[in-house]
């Protein structure tokens, strides 16, 4: 889902059109706040999250927004595309620094906006993904995580008994519990996961 | 009337003179006043010289007088000598006449015949008492015995002679008798000094002159005493030519020295002459005291004239009749006619500029009426026709007696100042295009902004539609519609933000008229009314029909009125019909010199927050709005040396005034000259 967020209703419907020739659902607000509040209420979109953030609006600029998502830790999971006006490229700057996406200047090549949309998308989806791994990884025990963590270096699970000092029996029990609650079949896939 | 006769230089050059011209009767008064002591001086010495030889005539006399009585007692004494020498006398007859001789000179104390051995032959005493004779008396009887002569003895005082008064002083005259060269004794007369000068001198003189004999000692022989205030003052001697003895007449004048002061003539004369010189040292006051206060005068006159030349007011003085008495140096040159060209004249003034006559007379008129104007501006005319704006003062000219006998006016020449408010209104116009250029920076960055989202919004709705159009080539023209429709206005939009900046900052020397306000909105009323009556707000301006002209440029205020008043209707869109009322009023303030325009309408009001930034370039509260309108507004306004201001109004609503200096006659006269 791209978020679009500009005060001018204008650029709201023409990048809404944009996306949407481009296959890309589209969402917008038309302050900072409004956003903001949608966000706090709603999920992430599967298919990953994007922000364009006009950085001059009243009320609540595009800055403050993105300094609010980052509090929120939320820059990973929702990459930021700020929209610039003239003169606004140090501030846009500061803020790349600062952990946002990326930042176009206006007037923008649209397509290549789009197609930074779309990797913003796919990095939101693959952040959502190591979210998802991570609170998979955080309902391990913790022999659970030591067992994984011999596995994914590739160790037979004799080795693993050997080093660990318990019986093959209890790491083969301890293996199908991490498959299970980290939803992999194979050990490739696990490392996969873990990459 | 204007160049006093040069009189700095000349002025040393009698000095010389005056202490010349002072010099004479100087010398003069002395000369007199020599004279005039030495008169006197002179007349008292001559009246001294005649009493001295009156005196001397007078002594002379008595001299004579004296000397011929003793004269004639000696030829008596003689003849009786001869003829007791004859011897035919008889004692009476004798004696008879030594008595007679007494009676005829009573000089005479007594006479007696001794004879030589001292007894008494005869005396004119009935009782023959011998006769004691000094020594000196008995010396001069030997030696007359000797020579045969008669002689006088030296008269001393006879103390042991006691016929005499004690102390008197005796002199015998000894004649001796002989008979043949028998010496019969000598026949002695004895003289009382006294007696002689009692007797011999007359009354007259000894009332005047205390006569005196003295002897060779100068030891006084006998005083005939008078009394009078002067002795030794004029005194004369005169010796008695007695033989044997030594006798001087001495007078004496009682008179004094010739006074001076009791001389009438004398006193009357200094008396005039004193009046004389006190009359004379009072002109010479008199004269130096003129002379102080006319040089005094002489300077107060130069110093008001260099005063009165050094002055850049023009001054100038008129009778009750309106006739010029008088123009300084300043005033010619402001006006442009020498003085003589203007002293003397009655209205119309050469300098009265046509265009203006009418404004002249009506003034000359009040002037003839005993009333002036005390202060105004009015334009004069140079003899080129150049037209001078000047500032006028005028008071009543009042004389020693508090009567007034003209008009005093002072002319301030004020085309400089208006040249120079003219010149810093210049300048301010660059200042506020310079203010404006800088604004210009802050407007571009806005520009960007503000033009970048049609643009994106374009390129988005573009982009879009060639993305659906790449996907495949048969799309639907209904799904691309609405998108190309966007983009086309997007298009226009710009057109229109790139067109209002470029109307606002296009270089374009604004074309600044006199212009009428009522006029002005003439010129836009059919726009206002348009917006008004969609909106179903009356549209009502209420112009006073003497509002002075405004200088401007008409199209930028045009521009700002209706900014103004769309503004003000949009105001209202959203309160009851009856309260859709938009007023514009313009008034005069003639304090100020200003006119101001009032835009009042009866909408929502200002909110405290917007007013803040109501000026702010680019801050709106209208979703079309660009925030440039009351921005432009106000730069426009400034740049004609007004102000824009908004308040409440009380009614409800907002009031927009913009003021505007109003064109006075005088600039007006400029600017027509410049066109």
């Amino acid at each position: 889902m791209l978020h679009i967020v500009d005060d001018e209703a204008v650029v709201r419907d023409a990048l809404i059109w944009l996306a949407t020739s481009r296959g890309i659902a589209a969402r917008s607000y038309d302050t900072g706040t409004q956003f903001l509040q949608q966000l706090g209420a709603g999920q992430f979109d599967a298919d990953g999250d994007c922000v364009l953030l006009d950085v001059r609006m009243p009320d609540m600029n595009g800055v403050a927004v993105f300094d609010q998502l980052s509090v929120r830790g939320l820059t990973q999971r929702m990459p930021v595309i700020f929209l610039t006006g003239h003169g606004d490229v140090p501030m846009a700057v500061d803020t790349l620094k600062r952990g946002a996406f990326d930042f176009f200047e206006k007037p923008f090549n649209d397509n290549q906006l789009m197609d930074r949309v779309q990797e913003g998308l796919a990095n939101s989806r693959k952040a959502g993904e190591m979210a998802a791994v991570h609170a998979r990884l955080a309902t391990l025990s913790t022999r659970e995580r030591e067992v994984l963590d011999l596995i994914l270096a590739g160790k037979m699970n004799k080795v693993v008994a050997d080093e660990l000092g318990i019986s093959m029996r209890t790491v083969e029990v301890h293996r199908a519990h991490i498959f299970d609650k980290m939803q992999v079949k194979t050990a490739v896939e696990l490392a996969g996961l873990l990459k | 009337m204007t160049t006093m006769p040069p009189e700095a230089a000349p002025r040393r050059r009698p000095h010389s003179t005056t202490s010349l011209r002072w010099l004479l009767p100087i010398v003069l008064v002395l000369f007199f006043l020599a004279i005039l002591i030495w008169l006197p001086w002179q007349a008292r010495q001559m009246e001294s010289n005649e009493r001295q030889e009156q005196l001397i005539a007078d002594t002379l006399w008595v001299e004579q007088t004296i000397r011929f009585q003793m004269g004639r007692d000696e030829e008596s004494l003689r003849s009786l000598g001869v003829e007791i020498a004859a011897g035919h006398l008889t004692a009476a007859q004798l004696h008879e006449r030594m008595e007679r001789l007494l009676k005829n000179g009573h000089e005479l104390l007594r006479v007696v015949w001794l004879k030589p051995d001292g007894a008494v032959a005869g005396s004119s005493d009935p009782l023959a008492t011998p006769v004691e004779l000094t020594a000196a008396s008995r010396a001069t009887a030997d030696i007359t015995r000797k020579t045969r002569q008669p002689m006088y003895t030296q008269p001393e005082a006879q103390t042991p002679n006691q016929a005499a008064a004690p102390s008197a002083v005796l002199m015998d005259y000894h004649v001796p008798l002989f008979r043949g060269d028998d010496y019969l004794g000598d026949l002695v007369a004895t003289y009382q000094a006294s007696a002689l000068l009692d007797e011999m001198v007359p009354w007259w003189f000894a009332q005047d002159n205390q006569v005196s004999l003295v002897d060779r000692d100068d030891k006084v022989l006998a005083r005939r005493a008078a009394a009078g205030p002067g002795h030794g003052v004029y005194t004369h001697k005169r010796a008695l030519d007695l033989p044997g003895a030594s006798v001087t007449l001495v007078t004496d004048s009682v008179k004094s020295e010739p006074q001076l002061l009791p001389n009438l003539l004398v006193g009357s004369v200094v008396a005039l002459s004193l009046a004389l010189l006190w009359s004379l040292l009072a002109l010479w006051g008199h004269i130096s005291k003129r002379l102080a206060a006319e040089g005094a005068l002489r300077q107060q006159m130069s110093f008001r004239t260099a005063m009165e030349n050094s002055l850049v007011t023009g001054l100038r003085a008129r009778d009750l009749e309106g006739r010029i008495t008088y123009v300084n140096p300043a005033f010619c040159q402001i006006v442009g006619y020498p003085a003589e060209e203007i002293v003397g004249k009655l209205p119309p003034m050469p300098y009265w500029a046509p265009e203006a006559m009418s404004e002249y007379q009506a003034r000359f008129a009040s002037v003839l009426a005993g009333k002036v104007t005390p202060q105004f501006e009015t334009v004069f005319q140079r003899p080129n026709g150049e037209r001078v704006p000047v500032l006028v003062f005028e008071a009543p000219l009042v004389d020693n007696d508090g009567k007034q006998t003209g008009w005093m006016g002072s002319i301030l020449d004020i085309s400089d100042r208006k040249r120079i408010e003219e010149l810093s209104r210049q300048q301010q116009e660059k200042l506020q295009t310079s203010a404006r250029l800088a604004t210009m920076g802050e407007i571009a960055s806005m520009l960007a902004h503000e033009l970048n989202q049609p643009l994106a919004a374009i390129s988005s709705y573009t982009t879009g539609a060639l993305n659906l159009l790449a996907r495949s080539a048969q799309v639907d023209g209904g799904l691309l519609k609405p998108a190309l429709e966007q983009a086309s206005t997007q298009a226009q939009r710009a057109g229109q933000i790139i067109r209002s900046v470029h109307e606002f900052v296009k270089q374009r020397e604004p074309q600044r008229q006199q212009v009428a306000v009522a006029s002005l909105l003439d010129d836009i009323r059919a726009l206002i009314e348009l917006q008004a009556r969609q909106s179903y707000v009356s549209f009502v301006t209420e112009i006073p029909p003497d509002l002075p002209a405004v200088l401007a440029d008409r199209v930028m205020i045009e521009q700002v009125l209706l900014n103004l008043t769309r503004n003000g209707i949009e105001a209202m869109q959203e309160v009851p019909p009856d309260q859709r009322v938009l007023r514009v009023v313009a008034c005069h303030d003639a304090a100020t010199a200003q006119v101001s325009v009032a835009v009042i309408d009866r909408g929502h009001g200002i909110p405290q927050e917007v007013a803040e930034r109501l000026f702010s370039p680019f801050f709106s509260t209208k979703a079309e709005g660009m925030g440039m309108g009351l921005n432009i507004c106000r730069t426009a306004i400034e740049f004609h040396g007004g102000s824009l201001t908004h308040r409440a109004n009380p009614q409800g609503g907002t009031i927009f005034t913009f003021v505007l200096p109003a064109v006075t006659a005088a600039a007006a006269a400029i600017a027509e000259q410049e066109t």
